[in-house]
């Protein structure tokens, strides 16, 4: 009984995760790329609602996707308060967004991600993607997956955080805090687009 | 009637938990038949791997991870398929689970009918997301099918249906 319980639970959590299969690649902005949709706004897990514009500082904005669920996100994660602290100390707006529409039922819904943000103790605003409307126009494909624009809203920086998922201390390349160094500094962002691991966004339906 | 009742006791707390235990995901068993053999490799291991196919069979790569809930769907799909052509295709699971969930790779394919030999992603992350595609930005699943004569006819990223990876495999076998 346990058994057939277990997994007929299971197994609707793996049919729901399917529907997310997508025949046609999806394209990220190119860099230079003016941010989309930059005044739709999202609401954060304070209850407050903003857009991307009404996020973005003097020197530019950054946007981060990502979600609860995600064992890449998990191990990144601790690493978001530093990022937040030097984007700040930069001059340059932080949000994170969740665009995991399949799984809010899953663990990606609002309430788990106040619950999430309370934890972790997010200083950032944590928002909902609804419908990964923001994450479609993106072209964003995975969590965690970062887009960094300048003053302009020009895309400048696209990829990963770091190098190592796995250890912070062993990180070789921090791409994302060079990125935003040099963005403030005026100076060139290389490599300006890299990849990472990361969990496909459930985008469902 | 005490004894009756110990006994009964003893069943409902003992038989279920045994029960969860046998198909939780990740439960280590102890019956190691057929558990598939799992090995770490770096970027040019698995190019080695690929390679010594060249001529024999075609290839289907997968990049998947336990905890990966499109990637789990799409198990049953590729058993089935390295099942129907033996001789003619291998399917290279290669599993990029975080390190601390390593030992549960094993178990977990073997739970699932897996039972040929698969690989681990070790080495440079970077390395392998930067050489083994253009086409993939790092998000799981990853699915790679590449004829016997090496020319890749086929990959994406993303869950995909049977029908997807039969089409692109009977492609592959036409070579």
């Amino acid at each position: 009984m346990v058994v057939a319980v277990l997994t007929l639970f299971v197994g609707i959590g793996w049919v729901s995760s399917g529907l997310n299969a997508n025949e046609d690649p999806i394209e990220p902005l190119v860099i230079g790329a003016k941010a989309p949709m930059v005044d739709l706004k999202v609401r954060s897990v304070s209850g407050d609602e903003f857009s991307l514009q009404q996020i973005a500082e003097s020197n530019g904005l950054l946007v981060m996707f990502s979600c609860n669920t995600c064992p890449y996100v998990k191990a990144w994660e601790d690493r978001y308060p530093e990022i937040y602290n030097l984007s700040i100390k930069n001059d340059i707006g932080m949000i994170a967004l969740n665009p995991n529409e399949a799984y809010r039922n899953k663990g990606d819904g609002f309430s788990d991600m106040k619950k999430r943000a309370g934890e972790k103790k997010y200083k950032f605003p944590y928002a909902l993607d609804r419908h990964h409307k923001l994450a479609d126009a993106f072209g964003a494909t995975r969590t965690p997956e970062v887009f960094l624009f300048n003053k302009n809203m020009k895309l400048v920086y696209h990829g990963a955080i770091d190098d190592n998922y796995e250890s912070a201390e062993n990180v070789q390349k921090p791409y994302l805090k060079n990125a935003i160094k040099n963005l403030a500094a005026g100076k060139k962002i290389d490599p300006s687009s890299t990849k990472s691991l990361g969990c496909s966004i459930k985008r469902g339906e | 009637m005490i004894y009756l009742y110990n006994i009964l006791l003893v069943l409902v707390l003992l038989v279920p938990g045994r029960q969860v235990a046998e198909c939780s995901p990740g439960t280590q068993s102890t019956d190691t038949s057929n558990v598939p053999e799992v090995v770490d490799v770096d970027y040019e291991e698995l190019q080695s791997v690929i390679e010594s196919y060249r001529g024999k069979k075609a290839v289907l790569l997968n990049v998947w991870a336990t905890w990966c809930g499109p990637c789990v769907e799409e198990l049953p799909y590729l058993r089935k398929l390295q099942e129907e052509y033996p001789d003619k295709l291998q399917v290279v699971l290669l599993s990029a689970d975080l390190r601390s969930d390593r030992s549960r790779v094993a178990p977990f394919l073997k739970e699932r009918g897996v039972d040929w030999k698969t690989y681990y992603k070790a080495g440079d992350n970077q390395r392998f997301l930067n050489q083994l595609s253009k086409q993939w930005s790092g998000a799981l699943p990853f699915t790679k099918i590449i004829d016997r004569k090496g020319k890749v006819v086929g990959q994406w990223q993303g869950s995909a249906s049977f029908d997807k990876f039969e089409k692109h495999v009977n492609k592959a076998l036409e070579e």
